[in-house]
Parts: structure tokens; C-alpha cells; sequence
């Protein structure tokens, strides 16, 4: 019994060893949102190793650094993050304990995908009183299918650079992603074409890409200001706005509180729809296209 | 226009000419001088047309390349540039100034016809947010630590710069707050109490080094202002194998509680088995420490640290106490006499997920130094604690989340007798003590807080002294942080105290209301 324990916790050693030594074969890709992990997934194929940090469900500004994330940080080949501050509250201390040089920014390496995207919303006055504003722009950048494919064209690119033998591989798959995105773009953007121009409601200010890409406007939130819970006050104005609007659907993330948008969808008439940033924070997401997917039938499903 | 300006101007001259003519009847020489004069004037007015004619050219040439570059503009323009060249110099310049059309399309995408969208295809790419893929680049092109990036709106600067107020109002049963708490930066009056003004800075130095600084200014019982540099280190980013080099002044890495700032804590006040064992301050002082990720799959950390260890927040150790006496043995305060007075900081923590949602982590540390109550007298500290810490897979701001959290510490200490070997015995103390609390983040911005505490000090026949008591204390508390930069905490204490003269009672009520801000840039909080 006792030696058992004894063989499982030297296998246990070993695996962890051997862990670090086949990082070589394979390109071990750490990604800090499951929306990067999703597309390193398209682009690497079988060639790649992909791990997410945070959970697809969880509120990505506030997520803890545990010290697993250490270990899988120390035996990354690639970081991807969003390089916009939305991790700012947990992935300094998480690189400053890994300690790993191949994912220091500027090695190739390092992936920050809001390189050469240009951000929206950058506050032209950075101040708390606004709330939880990000000096660098709104991160919520991913949900854009056209900002994906960029970040796509990034990660081949460092894949190839790191993994020259699979180099041809990597940009065939990032071709096919991008043909892929612009065939559903076509879809996505016929089926909401006859909402083209509604106002819409959102919890939190994650969408203004979304928005900006099928031709909405959010710019009323349930919350009073980012990262502020809704209170009784802000809530009656809201409501008071969707009634003279006539907004139909409220767009409400996993890790939000539902009860609230559903007494405003009680009081307006409205319907809450359920959108995610994230590949499998919705059911049956498992990929960023049938993650656009979803969010594109449940909104159009809403607005009918 | 200029054409009419010209011939204006042409026949002004012509009739000032006729308007010099004095008489009707001039003579010869006179009108010599006339034609010469009006011949000259015409060569003047046909020279000024040429001129215009070739500015109209070059007007005409830059008009129709499609960019006119500011610099070629000027040199065809200078020295006198004609009225009408002013709307070609561009008025906006999208390199310098982003045009107000850029984050918001959407008014755009709402005046595309409908009609026309359903026949021209959906657009597949889109410059208003994404810059062509050429100018991405893995290598290089991103910042670099010692390079922050510069972006408009973005205030990034080479150094996070943060000011954290902490302040308490208190009551307590019993009038000695300064010895019923056992912190430094705990409440230590009745009233309103400051003790804990931190100014914080961090940054790069350099691809090597990280630099961290804490500044802790206090307001004293008399509201006069003490300063202490808590911390001030620098650390290894680039070593191999996962080696990590700090040097300074900074914490000691023992258990939970000593390497963190008070304004993380789950607390008003610090627990008693930290406070007087490792110190008011926490165990700090200027020393070294190496720490080595062990390469296996789970999360494993060996951390050795050396410090002077002496002074007040080498408590324990080579610390001369008030008025130079320390558990009644008066004390020597001498230099480092060899390795042996080094206090000696070793620790090992490792960290397991039980499940998606579940963390654990656990750690032993160990102090070892000597103290100043004899020539050769040692003390050893040793440590344990547990974390343990669930939080929701649909956390909102991080909550909820359940977090329990035990340390437990025992400590040998010699204690000689005295310098002046006046004390009758020397005594070898054998102090244990513990603490145990429970925090329930309940709501987004909310959470309640549980906490016990134990401390066992063995009697001395000889010495009694207020830092020797065996006593121990039940918290509770709620905390409401409005944001993760302000919070305000309600906590009600309950002491037993042991039979003692330094306390009028055997027990204590006392009631913290704490509030807190920060501001600027605060660094993320390790686990």
C-alpha cells in the first residue's frame, strides 16, 4: 500500500519531468482566454499543445492567479494574451512566478493580440470616476470576426517562426480559417441584416465590436458604469430608456446576475439573450465560429 | 479674381502716372522721363504676370497628385504663398490626431443603404480596426519591458506609482489598545487611527531587474508622522531554470500572513501568533533570497532567504527590545559576529488543484537565527499553513468564493541571562500558537469573515511580561468594497486575556470600522 503511494508520487515526478522534455516535439501554447485558445487550436492543429487559463464562464478581468498557472506557464513554448490590460489584474504575477525568458514580450514566443488591432473606446481622460476603464481602449475585441482573423494571421505567424518545419501547415490552416470566416461573414451578416441599426442593451460594455461589425448600438448598460453593479436608480432610467427606444433584447454574459436583467426584461418586454465572449461559455461552443454562430442565431432568434 | 486684382492694380498705376502729369503742356525731357517710367512700369507688371502664371501651374501640378506631402507644398508655395493654396494644406492629419469618425462607425454602418447591402457582400475586412498584417510583427515590434508601450489615452509610464490609505475609527473596552493589538499598522488608540499610508512604486530597471518600493508613512497616538521604508527590492526576471535572485529590503517569505501588506489582509488587525512571534512589523530586514520553481507538474517552490535579522523587525532575533530589554533580560545590541547571526529563512510551498473550481495550497517555513538575550543564545521558528480556496466557475469580479485559511507556528526560544548576566536563569521557551479564518465572498463586493485565534506561551517563574501571555481572541467581520480600489470593513473582536496585570480586565470587546482607499496603479496580488 505504502510503496504504492510511494511509486504513484515518483510517476507523478516523472510525468511532470517529462512534461517539460516533449514541450520540444510539441508547440506547448498557453493562451490566457479561451478565445485565443480557440483559434491557436485552428491554426496549430495536432501540432500544438493548447491550454486556456481562464474558464469560459468566469469574469475574464478577475481571475486568480492559482499557481498551476505557474507551472503551465513555465513550461510554455507560446504566451498568447490580449495585451490590453483585461488580464492586468492577474497575469503580472503569474509571468513574474514562472520566470520562463521564451515568453518574455518581444520574443516570438509571446503573442499580444491586440497588436495592430486599433482599440475602441479609448478614453481620451483616464479617471476611476468612470469605473473600470482601460487606458488602452475596450479588450473586448475578439467577438469581431474580422479582428479574429488578424489575430489568427499573428498566431501563425509566431507558429511558423517557433515551429519551421509545420511552418507550410500553420498558414495553409490560417488561409482556411480566414476563407472560413469571410464565407460565414456573409451569412452571419445576412441573418441580421433586418435588425441592422437597433439599439440593444448589454450588462457590461463587452460588445462594442459585435456591434460595430453587424451594425448596432450599445450604449445603455445595466451596469452604471464598467464594473459597477447595477443599482435601483440606474436600473428605472434603463428602463425608462428601453420603453421610449423600444429595445428588444438584453445581452447578458454567463458570469453576470441574470435575476437583474430579467425583472428589466420583466419590465420592458424585452428578451435576455444569452451572448458570451468566450468558446464554451454558451452550449454547444466549442469553437470561435460556433461561437459567433450562437451569438448571431440567439440575437437574430431575439429580435424576430 | 487675380486677374482682375492685376488689371486693378495696373490701371491704379497707370492713373497715378497720368495724375503726376503736372501740366497739359509738358516739356520734351519731361515726357522722356514719362515714357521711360511707364515702360518700366509695364516690364514691372509683365514680370508679375509670369510669376502668377507659374504659381498657377504649380498650383494646378499638386492639386492633382492625390497626397501632397506638407514638405513639397511649402517649397512650391514659399515665399508667397497665394490665397488660394490655403484648402490645399491638409487640415487633419490621422498620424497624429485619430479622426472622431474612427471608434465610432457604427452611425456609418447604419447610413449603408439596406437596400444595396443585401447585394454587395458582406465586408470581410475592415482598416478602421485592423492595421494590414505586414506591419505585425512577432519579434520586436511589441513593447519591450524597458520600452513601455505608448499609446494615446494609455497612461503608461516606466513605473507603477500607487498611494494606499488605510485608516480604522476604534473602540475597546479596554483603554490599552496599543497592547491589546499586536500589529504595528493594527488600530492603536481609541478614535481614529492611520497607520498604514503606503506609497507603492514597481517597474522594470532594466531586461534583468524588477524593482519594487514601500513607503509606510503612520500617524502616531499623538498624530505625529513616522516613516518606515517596509520595503525596497530589487529582483532577478531572466534567470535560468527557473532561479529567481531578490535583494533589499523586503519580508521574509514565512507562511501567509508575513510576506503581505496589511491592506490584503482579510482583516483589521493581525493575527497574535504572527504579531509576537515574527513581530509588530512582520519579520523584514535588509538581507537576500533565492527561489527555485522545482520542475515537476504540479506547483512547487523553494525559497531560502537571509536577512540581518536585526532590530525591531527581527523581532525574534538579534533584536534589542524597548529600553534595551527583552523578556526582562536586558540586551546586547552587537554586529554580525559571524554566519551564525544571520537569521535563516527557508520555505517550501506546493499548490494542487482538487477541481476547476478548487485550490489548495500548502507550505513550511522555518526561521533560524540568534537573540540578544545571552552571548550564544538561538531561536527557532517554525511554520505551517494551509489555503485552501474555492471560487464559483461563473465568478462575477471574483465572487463568490469560500477561502479558508490556517497558520500555525512554534517557536524555541533561548533566552539567556541578560548581558550582564543579571537575570537569575537562563530559560528555554517553548511558544506555540495558531490562527484559523474563513472568508466568504457572498456577493459581488462583499464578504464576511471568520476568525480564531490561539497562542500558548509557556510560563516563566521569572519574567512577567505583556508580550508572554497566553491569550487568544475570536474575530468576526464584514467587508464591502465598492471597487477593488476602496473598501470599507466593520469588525468586532472578542480578547481573553490571561491572569495578568497589564490589562484591567480578563476580557475585551473592541469594534473596528476600517476604511481604505488606492490610488493609481497597484500591482496584482500573487495567491
Amino acid at each position: 500500500m505504502k510503496t504504492d503511494r510511494l511509486t504513484n508520487l515518483f510517476l507523478t515526478i516523472f510525468a511532470g519531468l517529462t512534461i517539460t522534455a516533449s514541450a520540444q516535439a510539441r508547440l506547448n501554447v498557453v493562451a490566457t482566454l479561451p478565445d485565443f485558445a480557440s483559434l491557436a487550436r485552428e491554426i496549430g492543429g495536432d501540432n500544438v499543445d493548447v491550454t486556456a487559463l481562464a474558464k469560459p464562464t468566469e469574469d475574464p478581468h478577475f481571475v486568480d492567479a492559482r499557481p498551476s498557472f505557474v507551472v503551465k506557464l513555465r513550461n510554455a513554448d507560446v504566451l498568447i494574451d490580449g495585451g490590453a490590460e483585461l488580464e492586468v489584474g492577474w497575469l503580472p504575477p503569474l509571468l513574474q512566478n514562472a520566470r520562463n525568458p521564451k515568453i518574455e514580450i518581444g520574443q516570438p514566443g509571446r503573442v499580444q493580440a491586440s497588436q495592430g488591432i486599433r482599440l475602441m473606446e479609448v478614453p481620451a481622460q483616464l479617471t476611476r470616476a468612470a469605473g473600470d476603464v482601460h487606458a488602452m481602449g475596450n479588450p473586448h475585441f475578439m467577438v469581431d470576426p474580422i479582428v479574429a482573423k488578424a489575430v489568427a494571421a499573428h498566431i501563425a505567424s509566431a507558429f511558423s517562426t517557433l515551429d519551421p518545419t509545420h511552418a507550410s501547415q500553420y498558414q495553409t490552416n490560417e488561409k482556411e480559417f480566414e476563407n472560413t470566416i469571410n464565407a460565414r461573414l456573409q451569412e452571419w451578416g445576412e441573418k441580421l441584416l433586418p435588425y441592422r441599426g437597433q439599439s440593444l442593451v448589454a450588462y457590461h460594455d463587452s460588445w462594442p465590436y459585435f456591434a460595430h461589425r453587424f451594425g448596432f448600438n450599445i450604449s445603455l448598460f445595466l451596469e452604471p458604469k464598467p464594473g459597477i453593479p447595477p443599482s435601483p436608480s440606474h436600473l428605472a432610467e434603463v428602463i425608462a430608456q428601453m420603453k421610449a427606444q423600444k429595445i428588444k433584447a438584453i445581452l447578458v454574459e454567463p458570469y453576470h446576475n441574470r435575476k437583474i436583467a430579467q425583472k428589466v426584461a420583466e419590465a420592458t418586454g424585452a428578451k435576455v439573450v444569452d451572448f458570451c465572449q468566450f468558446p464554451g461559455g454558451l452550449p454547444n461552443t466549442p469553437t470561435y465560429v460556433k461561437l459567433i454562430d450562437a451569438l448571431v442565431n440567439n440575437l437574430a432568434v431575439a429580435l424576430k | 479674381m487675380k486677374k482682375i486684382f492685376w488689371v486693378a492694380l495696373l490701371w491704379s498705376g497707370s492713373a497715378a502716372a497720368f495724375a503726376a502729369q503736372p501740366s497739359p503742356s509738358p516739356a520734351p525731357n519731361e515726357m522722356e522721363a514719362l515714357r521711360q517710367q511707364v515702360q518700366s512700369l509695364t516690364q514691372t507688371v509683365q514680370a508679375l504676370q509670369e510669376q502668377v502664371k507659374t504659381q498657377q501651374e504649380a498650383l494646378a501640378k499638386i492639386s492633382a497628385s492625390p497626397i501632397p506631402s506638407p514638405a513639397a507644398e511649402l517649397a512650391t508655395t514659399s515665399p508667397s504663398p497665394s490665397p488660394s493654396a490655403a484648402p490645399q494644406f491638409p487640415t487633419e492629419d490621422e498620424s497624429v490626431v485619430a479622426t472622431t469618425a474612427q471608434p465610432t462607425p457604427i452611425a456609418g454602418a447604419i447610413a449603408r443603404p439596406q437596400t444595396a447591402a443585401v447585394n454587395q457582400s458582406f465586408p470581410t475586412t475592415d482598416t478602421s480596426l485592423v492595421t494590414p498584417t505586414e506591419t505585425i510583427s512577432t519579434t520586436g515590434a511589441g513593447p519591450s519591458l524597458t520600452a513601455p508601450i505608448t499609446i494615446a489615452g494609455g497612461g503608461r509610464t516606466y513605473m507603477n506609482i500607487s498611494f494606499d490609505g488605510q485608516f480604522a475609527l476604534a473602540y475597546s473596552s479596554d483603554r490599552n489598545l496599543d497592547q491589546l493589538e499586536v500589529g504595528d499598522h493594527d488600530p492603536q488608540q481609541r478614535g481614529f487611527n492611520a497607520r498604514n499610508l503606503e506609497l507603492a512604486l514597481d517597474g522594470a530597471v532594466d531586461p534583468y531587474f524588477q524593482g519594487f518600493a514601500n513607503i509606510v508613512f503612520k500617524l502616531d497616538n499623538d498624530n505625529a508622522t513616522e516613516v518606515e521604508v517596509e520595503e525596497a527590492f530589487m529582483q532577478t526576471t531572466d534567470l535560468p531554470w527557473g532561479l529567481q535572485l531578490k535583494g533589499g529590503q523586503f519580508f521574509a517569505d514565512f507562511g501567509r500572513i508575513n510576506p503581505t501588506h496589511p491592506h490584503t489582509w482579510d482583516f483589521v488587525d493581525d493575527p497574535l501568533v504572527h504579531g509576537l512571534f515574527l513581530g509588530p512589523d512582520g519579520l523584514r530586514g535588509v538581507g537576500a533570497q533565492i527561489s527555485w520553481t522545482v520542475p515537476t507538474s504540479w506547483y512547487s517552490q523553494l525559497i531560502f532567504g537571509v536577512q540581518n535579522g536585526r532590530g525591531g523587525t527581527g523581532f525574534s532575533f538579534r533584536n534589542p527590545g524597548e529600553d534595551g530589554t527583552f523578556y526582562g533580560r536586558l540586551t546586547t545590541d552587537r554586529e554580525i559576529r559571524g554566519l551564525q547571526d544571520f537569521v535563516y529563512i527557508p520555505r517550501w510551498e506546493n499548490s494542487f488543484d482538487l477541481s476547476p473550481t478548487q485550490t489548495v495550497l500548502v507550505g513550511v517555513s522555518g526561521a533560524f537565527g540568534s537573540n540578544e538575550t545571552g552571548a550564544n543564545t538561538r531561536t527557532q521558528i517554525y511554520g505551517a499553513d494551509l489555503l485552501y480556496k474555492w471560487k464559483s466557475s461563473h465568478a462575477e469580479g471574483g465572487f463568490p468564493f469560500v477561502k479558508w485559511q490556517t497558520e500555525a507556528m512554534y517557536r524555541r526560544f533561548e533566552a539567556g541571562r541578560g548581558v550582564d548576566q543579571s537575570f537569575p536563569v537562563a530559560e528555554t521557551f517553548h511558544d506555540w500558537g495558531m490562527y484559523s479564518q474563513v472568508v466568504w465572498g457572498f456577493q459581488k463586493g462583499w464578504t464576511a469573515g471568520l476568525r480564531g485565534d490561539y497562542l500558548h506561551m509557556q510560563d516563566s517563574a521569572f519574567t512577567d511580561d505583556f508580550l508572554r501571555q497566553s491569550r487568544s481572541r475570536i474575530s468576526g467581520d464584514l467587508t464591502w468594497y465598492p471597487t477593488e480600489f476602496s473598501k470599507i470593513r466593520l469588525q468586532y473582536n472578542h480578547d481573553f486575556l490571561g491572569a495578568d496585570d497589564f490589562f484591567a480586565e480578563r476580557e475585551a470587546d473592541s469594534l473596528f470600522l476600517q476604511f481604505e482607499f488606492i490610488l493609481g496603479a497597484h500591482g496584482a496580488h500573487k495567491f
